[in-house]
């Protein structure tokens, strides 16, 4: 069998990318006739920064939604003769499979394309995850920090500060290393950081529903109990229905993401608190009588959404990277994992004779970051219109 | 090239027989010419009893002078004799010397001996200095020295002696033991091992047995110099570089045979290939210490040619059957079925090397008794493992995060995946992998290449031995291998190995690949520079052509 | 001023203590030690060796006790030799075997930044001979990047939404979402490999001499920098630096430029280069100066990646080093370095925010 032409291997690749391009159709097409009226996200379609980044975060996200649909190949298994096969390569042997390396094999002769498909479900899977979590940790310190003040902000500067001196990558040497994860200290740290976004959620329900008793013991049960449940899963791997779970690796290159993230995540919190919490509003919900909670929760939080809806996009485009660079290191994430930074790392070394290998994933990687970050742009750009 | 004189001594009775055996086919020659030289026959001399005549040194004429910039890892230097990494030795090679050496052509040659004899059974041992050797600081080179040495060598309360086990005949309760060595005069010393060894002249050619001065200390061979040969140090930076220039002050012993070159330069590059490439491209360096997969070819393709050594060197992917799921042999027959060799040599190391066969003897041994492998099955290896009620279990396959190996298991982890057995990989980082080394239930350790096929199962597999990281304990392997031991010929050595073999292949003791080659890429006006199958880096005799 | 100073200064140590504290605890755990004595004495030592080694050098007691040693504050361990000598920290620190002739105490508080384990020399010698490196690689960095970045910061920002702004814009972001690992690798195998990219065209066309245009390893600018073996890294790290710095520079011009007196300047028909040179940028450049100050800490990693991939041994590189072979001390020294950098940068911006700024004072 002969290797596919160029014109041949991109109609395969479009093809088999099919799913996503129907997701995407609809839901642009969807977007854009209802754009009058779904707020923020509607105003994105306005602006065509906005509209490119879109697409293509949405590209990855559909990719990663329909992963299994689109691989050609399983992303671990080895084919004898694909060493380093170049693109459109046909399989010595598909044995009933899919008969082309689409993009090529790596020097495992593992097929490049379904790695890098599957790669961007490893990837959308911890980044945002990472970054919601951060936020929550962010939001949750730095509102009190900032509307309250006093000692309970000195204290939650100093210590955020504290972790922002240190330099990213001497954290992630130090806590993510083999030893650490024997030790009990990525389990602690997880009991803490995970407790953060339960707690948030609950004196967020807590605050709104306060006066009615009813729906807040239901709203905030509800919450106790799925929040719960996961805390017991992802921190301390003791789910007793086995859904949730982290292998200790995986934990433990999360805790250290979230953590490196949360601190900056407090400063700019604190800091539109400090603007917001002058404002005529939060003064009338003051003299309504409203708890603290009620007012930074709900009064502040949702006029300081703007800024922190764009730093979010950055901060995803942000924490794929930084998993990236725990990639290169060849720290945490695990072997045989197609995720990016670990594909990048193990190809770029043949990149001079072989660059598929290395190439497919980087573009990823960076059509991601860059679309996130046009997407942050096209967000900040709508919403100074205000 | 080395060329020593050796005196006319009567032949040992064993190298005749030895002799006789290559002849008929039954010896292979690296090995006659192996044993025959440790037991004190000189290397043309053993290439005279098959009627051969010893290699001579290659056609072309090295020139004298000029600078050679090599890539090799610089470690933290220590005492010799703990020395863990041939790179620690190949730095000092140019002024401490060894006793013999170990060369490629399976002899050993005698360097500061002139030369060894052993009485019939291997027990006593006379060793011949070389004389005119001085050390640098202008002391004369006497028996005491060795005898010094060796009393070093036997002292096994430090941390880390490889020595110590290597001597263990010399040596009693951790400590030379008295009347071992016997100094007959100024240039002879008698050896008195306490039961017979063969290979205690070869074990002071590996490279933790340099020969140090009186006056060292134990602690840093860089910082103070002292030793025999032509080189000495300017600068050594770990993890950086490290230079070595022609000592100016020193007449060499062996003056006009080597000491070719003005200047070493060993450049510290990290463990990247990518980043020595980049180098070699740049014109940076002109030699790699050990290039390994796709980069062989790679370093040709820019102009540095391969230089090859086939060795016993490979990957042990074992199990550790003190630990559950492992002590069970149907699980360990299984996952070996599930293996095919080949295709983990094809994909996992790129073909440069030849297939082995799961029982750590290698077709180039002497006693490798031809006895097959495990059958690739992988169908039945799931059937074996779902009957073992692991249908569920996830198995861990450890390896460290050096780039061939994490590549051969994960080739190997490839192939039991794809048998539909459940498999994850593990990598841990250098320094990390030897604390646990012995214990990992499932992983992966280099061994290097040993000129005796009993030699590696001594070490790795007999019951309690320190590096048994198999938990292998079987009294009947433990009984044969003594057996074989004792054995001088390697055709009555082969039907007991055959045994052994087998009983590694039916306990499925690992899964071993293959037989790596090993290579070095170097520029074509480099002489004499051939890569060495102990990693050996003697730049006293490297040369521009 | 001056309270305003010592405030910060007292910070500051606070700071590195609590930091130093969390990294002599991190590397200290029974199985970092454990790693420690393998990589010193010997892989595949046995666990009984390992005990004797720790024990031997001085590893065994109580973690804050030792801690106490490194500050200076607790007295240096002491162990007599068979002969009559003395090993111990402050023996070994000071080179003196006789008993009695060391400190008890050596420390911190003393002077002594301690001995390096993995490179065998003292820490203070080390840290300075990398530094050294890493700052003419950070010179280079910022004398690329800073320029570059307020170029296309500014050119994009003065005029808001023209086609020179989307162009310029995009390529900042792209810049930004290029991580020094994907940067790196591909300048490589464009400018310094010989057989892609543009270097075997230039030999083919008789342009270049040598093989390749660039080197792909920096080893040889520790002895002597030049444009060809420093441009990659030096590029790799400024790229990725500069988008950021770009996009704040031109938030930061087009808010100026929307102001009240730059529109008075343009109605009295100033020109439009007079404009943007003589009033819009020196209030324009306020924003981006505490950006490139508080910019300096972040390239530290991006320095690690650089120095690891081009093997330029500085302090990234060293800092990488220390962490994969658990060398407590340097890493300790190298902590306390990278605390200082952070804050000292962050008070060179506060500082340089109110110079740039007359609206504000210190208090």
């Amino acid at each position: 069998m002969d290797s596919l032409s160029w014109l041949d291997l991109l109609g395969r690749l479009f093809i088999q990318l099919l799913p996503v391009w129907v997701a995407l159709v609809a839901v642009f097409a969807f977007s854009i006739i209802y754009k009058r009226r779904l707020g923020l996200y509607g105003r994105l379609f306005e602006s065509t920064v906005g509209m490119i980044g879109f697409a293509l975060v949405m590209f990855w996200v559909f990719t990663a939604l329909f992963a299994t649909l689109i691989i050609t190949h399983d992303p671990l298994a080895q084919f004898s003769g694909m060493r380093n096969a170049a693109p459109g390569s046909p399989v010595r042997d598909p044995a009933g499979g899919y008969a082309y390396f689409l993009l090529g094999g790596d020097a495992l002769a593992r097929d490049v394309f379904s790695r890098m498909v599957m790669g961007a479900r490893e990837v959308l899977r911890i980044a945002p995850f990472a970054a919601m979590i951060s936020f929550m940790i962010g939001i949750s310190l730095g509102l009190p920090a900032g509307y309250i003040g006093g000692k309970l902000d000195t204290g939650l500067t100093f210590i955020a500060n504290l972790v922002l001196a240190f330099p990213v990558i001497l954290l992630f040497f130090l806590l993510v290393a083999p030893e650490i994860q024997n030790t009990a200290i990525p389990r602690v740290m997880a009991g803490i950081l995970f407790l953060m976004p339960v707690l948030f959620f609950t004196v967020l329900l807590n605050a709104r529903f306060f006066t009615q008793p009813m729906k807040r013991n239901f709203y905030v049960g509800a919450v106790l109990m799925i929040g719960l449940w996961a805390y017991s899963g992802l921190a301390f791997n003791a789910d007793p229905l086995g859904v949730w779970g982290m292998s200790p690796n995986l934990l433990n290159v999360f805790v250290a993401v979230v953590f490196v993230n949360a601190p900056t995540v407090f400063r700019i919190v604190r800091g539109i608190t400090l603007d917001i919490k002058t404002r005529d509003y939060v003064a009338a919900a003051q003299t309504r009588g409203e708890g603290p909670w009620y007012i930074m929760l709900w009064e502040i939080l949702p006029n300081a959404r703007g800024p922190l809806i764009v730093d979010f996009c950055l901060r995803i485009g942000y924490t794929t990277i930084l998993l990236g660079t725990l990639g290169f290191f060849g720290l945490g994430v695990a072997p045989e994992s197609p995720d990016w930074g670990s594909t990048i790392n193990q190809g770029r070394r043949l990149l001079t004779v072989y660059p598929h290998a290395a190439l497919a994933p980087a573009v990823a990687l960076m059509s991601l970051v860059l679309g996130l970050n046009l997407l942050a742009d096209g967000l900040r750009e709508e919403s100074l219109k205000d | 090239m080395t060329r020593k004189t050796s005196k006319s001594t009567p032949l040992h009775r064993a190298a005749r027989l030895f002799a006789r055996e290559c002849k008929d086919g039954t010896l292979s020659r690296r090995e006659f010419l192996t044993r025959a030289t440790a037991l004190g026959v000189a290397a043309p001399a053993a290439y005279g009893l098959l009627g051969l005549v010893a290699p001579q040194a290659r056609a072309q004429t090295p020139q004298m002078g000029g600078t050679l910039r090599m890539q090799m890892d610089i470690k933290a230097q220590r005492d010799p004799r703990t020395w863990d990494w041939s790179e620690l030795a190949n730095v000092c090679r140019g002024w401490l010397e060894y006793l013999v050496s170990y060369e490629r052509d399976g002899t050993v040659q005698p360097v500061l001996l002139e030369s060894w004899e052993a009485n019939d059974d291997a027990t006593i041992y006379t060793l011949k200095l070389r004389s005119g050797v001085t050390w640098n600081n202008g002391d004369v080179f006497t028996a005491s020295h060795v005898a010094h040495n060796i009393e070093r060598w036997c002292d096994a309360s430090v941390e880390g002696n490889s020595m110590a086990g290597r001597m263990s005949a010399l040596s009693d309760g951790g400590k030379l033991r008295e009347g071992a060595v016997e100094i007959v005069d100024d240039l002879t010393l008698r050896l008195h091992l306490s039961s017979p060894d063969i290979s205690i002249i070869v074990n002071m050619a590996d490279y933790p047995a340099a020969v140090v001065h009186p006056s060292f200390t134990g602690d840093d061979p860089v910082a103070n110099p002292i030793g025999t040969g032509p080189y000495r140090p300017v600068s050594h930076d770990t993890g950086i570089g490290a230079v070595i220039e022609r000592n100016p002050d020193h007449t060499w012993w062996n003056e006009g045979n080597g000491a070719y070159l003005d200047r070493i330069e060993f450049l510290d590059l990290g463990t990247d290939p990518a980043a020595w490439m980049a180098a070699a491209e740049g014109g940076e360096i002109d030699m790699t210490y050990q290039t390994t997969g796709d980069f062989v070819d790679l370093f040709e393709m820019i102009g540095l040619p391969k230089s090859e050594a086939i060795t016993a060197s490979t990957l042990a992917v074992r199990f550790n059957q003190t630990q559950a799921p492992y002590d069970n042999v149907n699980v360990r027959r299984a996952l070996q079925m599930a293996v095919n060799n080949a295709i983990v040599l094809e994909l996992g190391y790129n073909d440069l090397g030849t297939v082995a066969e799961n029982h750590h003897v290698c077709p180039i041994h002497p006693e490798y008794a031809d006895i097959g492998t495990t059958s690739f099955d992988p169908e039945a290896a799931k059937a074996m493992i779902a009957a073992e009620g692991l249908a569920d279990h996830e198995f861990e396959l450890i390896s460290i995060d050096d780039n061939w190996q994490a590549a051969t298991c994960d080739s190997v982890a490839a192939q039991i995946r794809a048998a539909g057995i459940n498999i994850k990989r593990t990598i841990l980082p250098g320094a990390t992998f030897w604390n646990d080394w012995l214990n990992y239930p499932f992983s992966s350790t280099e061994w290097n290449m040993r000129p005796l096929g009993v030699q590696v199962l001594n070490l790795a597999y007999r019951s309690g031995e320190a590096w048994n990281e198999a938990g292998f304990s079987n009294a009947e392997f433990d009984a044969l291998l003594d057996e074989a031991n004792g054995i001088a010929d390697a055709d009555a050595r082969r039907e007991v190995m055959a045994k052994i073999q087998q009983i590694l292949l039916d306990e499925g003791v690992l899964i071993q690949p293959y037989w790596r080659s090993l290579y070095r890429n170097k520029r074509d006006t480099i002489l004499n520079a051939e890569m060495h199958p102990t990693f050996e880096v003697r730049y006293q005799h490297y040369a521009l052509s | 001023m001056l309270v305003f100073l010592a405030r910060r200064i007292g910070v500051m140590l606070v700071t590195a203590l609590c930091l130093t504290f969390v990294v002599f605890y991190l590397t200290n755990i029974p199985a970092k030690l454990e790693t420690l004595a393998k990589t010193q004495a010997g892989s595949r030592i046995s666990d009984s060796e390992v005990a004797s080694w720790l024990e031997r050098n001085g590893y065994n007691q109580p973690m804050l006790w030792r801690y106490g040693e490194w500050l200076g504050v607790a007295p240096g361990w002491t162990r007599a030799r068979d002969d009559g000598t003395m090993r111990g920290r402050c023996y070994t620190l000071t080179g003196l075997a006789e008993p009695g002739a060391a400190p008890t105490r050596c420390g911190l508080a003393q002077g002594y930044w301690g001995n390096s384990t993995r490179f065998r020399a003292p820490v203070s010698e080390v840290i300075r001979a990398r530094l050294g490196a890493t700052g003419w690689l950070m010179l280079w960095v910022l004398i690329v990047m800073v320029p570059m970045a307020l170029v296309v910061g500014v050119l994009a920002g003065m005029r808001e939404g023209s086609r020179t702004d989307r162009a310029l814009s995009t390529f900042a972001i792209a810049s930004t979402a290029t991580p020094e690992y994907v940067s790196g690798v591909v300048f490589i195998a464009l400018f310094a490999s010989s057989t892609v990219g543009l270097s075997p065209l230039l030999v083919s066309w008789g342009w270049i001499d040598g093989p390749v245009l660039f080197q792909g390893n920096a080893r040889s600018a520790l002895e002597r920098i030049t444009f060809w073996n420093f441009a990659l890294p030096v590029m790799t790290v400024a790229l990725y630096g500069m988008g950021y710095i770009a996009r704040i520079t031109r938030a930061s011009m087009t808010e100026v430029m929307t102001q009240q007196y730059i529109r008075t300047a343009r109605l009295k028909g100033v020109s439009f280069a007079n404009i943007v040179l003589r009033h819009a940028l020196r209030n324009a450049l306020i924003a981006p100066f505490t950006v490139i100050m508080l910019q300096i800490p972040w390239l530290l990693n991006g320095v690690v990646i650089v120095e690891v991939l081009f093997s330029y041994p500085g302090f990234g590189w060293t800092l990488f080093e220390a962490a994969a072979n658990n060398d407590i001390e340097l890493l300790l020294a190298a902590s306390v370095v990278a605390v200082l950098v952070v804050l000292i940068t962050q008070l060179i911006s506060d500082i340089g925010y109110v110079y740039l700024n007359p609206r504000i004072r210190v208090t």
